[in-house]
């Protein structure tokens, strides 16, 4: 019925297959086995080599060879492992060993290659050593996203003119991962950022500015009022939402004064930011227009307004109160629950 | 063997043919799942080498995460789990515990070891649910907010909890699951790195025999015990080689109950959880999928395998029965409520290739396999078949997986290698060899019977029995 040489052939494939895995399977746990320990002792022993290089005065150039001679990987590691626990004068002395023991050269190289595997290894190895070399300022332009959000990281440490402007065009990034670190990487840098920043978001719409603004929106700096009052008018109700929550950080009484007109968008994310934005301000001249809100459609909207009213004070509880007197059962619902709630809660 | 007739004899022929020649396309197929899991291993590694995720844990820009802990009799476990959860690494961190009506002194507990108070909050009910009761918050820990709500199942317990998370993501959980620390910076990566992810999933280990100390496995073990050995087999297969195999190919559409992260606004955009299915979560995560595909919007499901949690299994054959069956009872509601979705191009690879992949691989496998058994039994009995039949069967059915599994234990190894001794490699490898002389059958008379009480339409959980991490407690879980 069935011909045996298919069977036997059947069975020689699995057998093999079996054989295979089995003996990579325990080859790769001896191997780890084997290697342990020594690796452990070679780590311990580059990691004294490194402490001795760093703390005393000279340079020991036997330490120094000593140090060239262990494999790759672990001397990545020590290194690596090191570095974050130093800053300033111990870092610089770092890096001048990893130069001499042809770690960073090996780490540009890294940075050229054609794989992006390797380019995000060489950016994240000079990002964890704070070495400013212009190589990684160039992956800031890669092709693949991750080193380009990995570049980002280094840049954050190493703010100069040149990569600040190539950080505000990242900052139109087609890659989530990209802008999230362009992001982080430009509130790292503080207060820096803002003038260049703020002339960025005059000339720019859509996208890059959204992501812009979030930025401004935490450094809450008056240059960017400007930037917001110009964006809240914006077709792009993303780009709406995030100039209002920049207005809101921001306040005085030009915010307030575009916050209350951003209380009657047509979008509900950006009529709620208004009402966040003028509680934030407690700006109580708005009462009255955030009690309208009590009355919106969303209830989101109408939650942000009344605790926006409820921020601001005696006033703002009036309001409350009118509301809880009158013909509209959301409102009435909304300031009720509001009023009843504890002062912590409230906050 | 006079008395069957040719044509009989024939049949019999046939169908073990079709049988065969099904394990051999499936087989197939979990090669090519195979090398789809091996080179997205190869990518992961590389991306994660040397990365440094401290940025990601101190950037004010990280989303905020809402922990969804639905608990039910937890009252033995509870503490310790919460502990584990509010400590766990990252930097915008909220955990809503949702006592679903227990009927032991879990709440009690919560109150007493949380300092909790009652509290007043406003929120938003998009979805239906069962009474809250009360809300609670700790004056010890400012993330801790405990519901306290009316019994109605998972489902309804993590719906209460959806309208009380504050978080743009939330990660709905077993309260008796045991995250790693750096679990959700890890999970969290995908929502980071691209707009169109609505979901992630981590790998679920298994805890039995490992050891645990303040909720966190301090070493991992595998057990000696063959019921809970053989599922570590199956769950490292399941998420290793099926998930990763997946995601490379853009079809996942599970994500556990266990430990799962949403983008909160899709999850109530849908509709939130089904509380009249015992398969939540894959439907769930079926419907954020189609509707991705209906409305154009984002839809994209990514599998993280380094982010962990740890799970206790079933010990016991019943226990495990029950919980196949109402596996299998899941999977076949889900596909039925979307059998729409079968072959249909507007839901590309999904409609094309997973689901069929899940309705005719996934669900219809017990149905086949048990019909090549008996058909095979029969065929023996009364020589229709021959002995060199029967043993192309096995290597075929049964052979080919064992060899799959055994390069799936490689890809452990070269990955995570999280079992460390010969003693837990050894008995890895001697629980894949097992796992089709005996087990494999049992779980096809499982699922057979999941399928059955579907058809018969049951909707029940059934009872888990747990014997904790620390000491033996037995705790009742689900409702």
């Amino acid at each position: 019925m069935i011909n045996r040489n298919l069977l036997d052939i059947m069975m020689l494939i699995e057998l093999a297959l079996l054989v295979v895995a089995v003996a990579v399977f325990f080859a790769h746990g001896f191997w780890l086995f084997l290697t342990e320990k020594r690796t452990l002792r070679k780590m311990q022993a580059a990691r004294d080599s490194l402490a001795r290089l760093l703390t005393r005065g000279t340079i020991n150039l036997e330490e120094i060879e000593g140090l060239r001679k262990i494999a790759r990987d672990l001397q990545v590691a020590a290194f690596l492992e090191i570095s974050r626990n130093l800053t300033g004068a111990g870092k610089d002395r770092l890096r001048f060993v990893a130069r001499e023991v042809s770690l960073l050269d090996r780490t540009r190289k890294l940075c050229e290659s054609r794989r992006w595997t390797r380019r995000l290894r060489g950016a994240r190895l000079l990002a964890r050593m704070d070495v400013a070399d212009p190589i990684v300022e160039k992956l800031l332009a890669d092709p693949h996203p991750a080193v380009r959000a990995q570049a980002a990281e280094w840049a954050a440490a190493h703010p100069s003119p040149t990569v600040i402007s190539a950080m505000l065009t990242m900052l139109a990034d087609p890659a989530t991962q990209a802008r999230f670190a362009v992001q982080d990487a430009m509130l790292r840098m503080g207060a820096i950022i803002a003038e260049p920043l703020a002339a960025f978001l005059e000339t720019h719409s859509g996208l890059p500015a959204e992501s812009g603004l979030r930025v401004a929106e935490a450094l809450s700096e008056a240059r960017f009022l400007p930037a917001g009052l110009r964006h809240s008018a914006s077709d792009d109700a993303g780009v709406r939402m995030a100039a209002a929550k920049l207005l809101g950080a921001i306040g005085g009484a030009a915010s307030a004064e575009q916050l209350i007109k951003l209380l009657k968008d047509s979008d509900s994310p950006v009529r709620a930011a208004a009402a966040q934005g003028l509680g934030r301000m407690h700006h109580w001249q708005a009462g009255s227009q955030l009690a309208e809100c009590l009355r919106d459609s969303t209830w989101r909207v109408r939650r942000d307004a009344a605790f926006a009213l409820r921020a601001l004070g005696a006033p703002g509880a009036l309001f409350l109160r009118r509301a809880l007197k009158g013909n509209d059962a959301f409102a009435a619902d909304m300031a009720q629950q509001i009023l009843e709630l504890p002062a912590a809660a409230a906050r | 063997m006079e008395s069957i007739s040719p044509f009989m004899s024939q049949t019999f022929v046939k169908v073990q043919f079709v049988v065969l020649m099904y394990f051999l396309a499936v087989n197939g197929w979990y090669l090519i799942l195979l090398l789809s899991a091996l080179l997205e291993m190869r990518r992961h590694m590389l991306m994660i080498a040397d990365e440094s995720r401290y940025l990601l844990l101190s950037s004010t820009l990280s989303p905020t995460i809402s922990m969804l802990a639905p608990a039910f009799n937890e009252e033995a476990t509870i503490e310790g789990s919460l502990r584990a959860l509010l400590a766990l690494q990252y930097p915008s961190l909220e955990v809503i515990v949702i006592n679903d009506g227990s009927k032991d002194k879990t709440i009690q507990v919560l109150i007493e070891r949380f300092d909790l108070v009652p509290v007043k909050t406003i929120y938003e009910r998009r979805i239906q649910t069962k009474e809250v009761r009360n809300l609670y918050r700790s004056s010890t820990y400012p993330a801790l907010v405990v519901v306290d709500k009316e019994n109605g199942g998972k489902a309804d317990a993590l719906n209460v909890g959806l309208s009380f998370a504050r978080g743009e993501l939330v990660c709905a959980m077993d309260a008796d699951t045991l995250i790693e620390g750096d679990g959700l910076q890890r999970m969290v990566r995908p929502f980071l790195y691209e707009t169109d992810v609505v979901a992630t999933g981590g790998t679920i280990r298994v805890v039995n025999g490992s050891e645990v100390e303040f909720g966190r496995v301090v070493r991992p073990r595998v057990p000696t015990q063959a019921m809970a050995g053989i599922q570590v087999v199956e769950y490292l297969r399941g998420f290793l080689l099926g998930r990763l195999g997946w995601n490379r190919l853009g079809g996942n559409i599970i994500i556990s109950g266990a430990f799962g992260l949403f983008r909160r606004e899709a999850v109530l955009s849908a509709g939130g959880y089904l509380d009249d299915t015992v398969g939540e979560d894959m439907e769930l995560v079926l419907r954020l999928k189609r509707l991705s595909y209906e409305h154009k919007g984002p839809g994209k499901i990514a599998f993280v395998p380094d982010s962990v949690a740890w799970t206790e299994v079933p010990e016991s054959a019943r226990v495990l029965g029950r919980q196949r069956d109402r596996w299998h009872r899941g999977l076949a509601d889900v596909l039925w409520r979307h059998r729409g979705m079968l072959f249909n191009p507007r839901y590309g690879v999904t409609g094309l290739v997973v689901f069929p992949y899940y309705a005719f691989v996934e669900l219809l496998s017990p149905v086949i396999e048990a019909t090549g058994l008996i058909t095979l039994g029969i065929g023996l009995i009364f020589s229709l078949i021959d002995w060199n039949f029967a043993a192309l069967f096995y290597l075929t059915a049964y052979g080919l997986g064992t060899a799959l599994t055994a390069f799936t234990l490689i890809l452990e190894e070269g990955s995570f290698h999280r079992y460390e001794t010969f003693r837990d490699r050894a008995l890895l490898l001697w629980w894949a060899l097992l796992e089709n002389l005996g087990y494999r059958q049992m779980t096809v008379y499982w699922r057979l019977r999941g399928l059955w009480n579907f058809l018969r339409g049951r909707k029940d959980w059934g009872v888990m029995e747990r014997k904790g991490f620390q000491k033996p407690v037995g705790v009742a879980e689900t409702t």
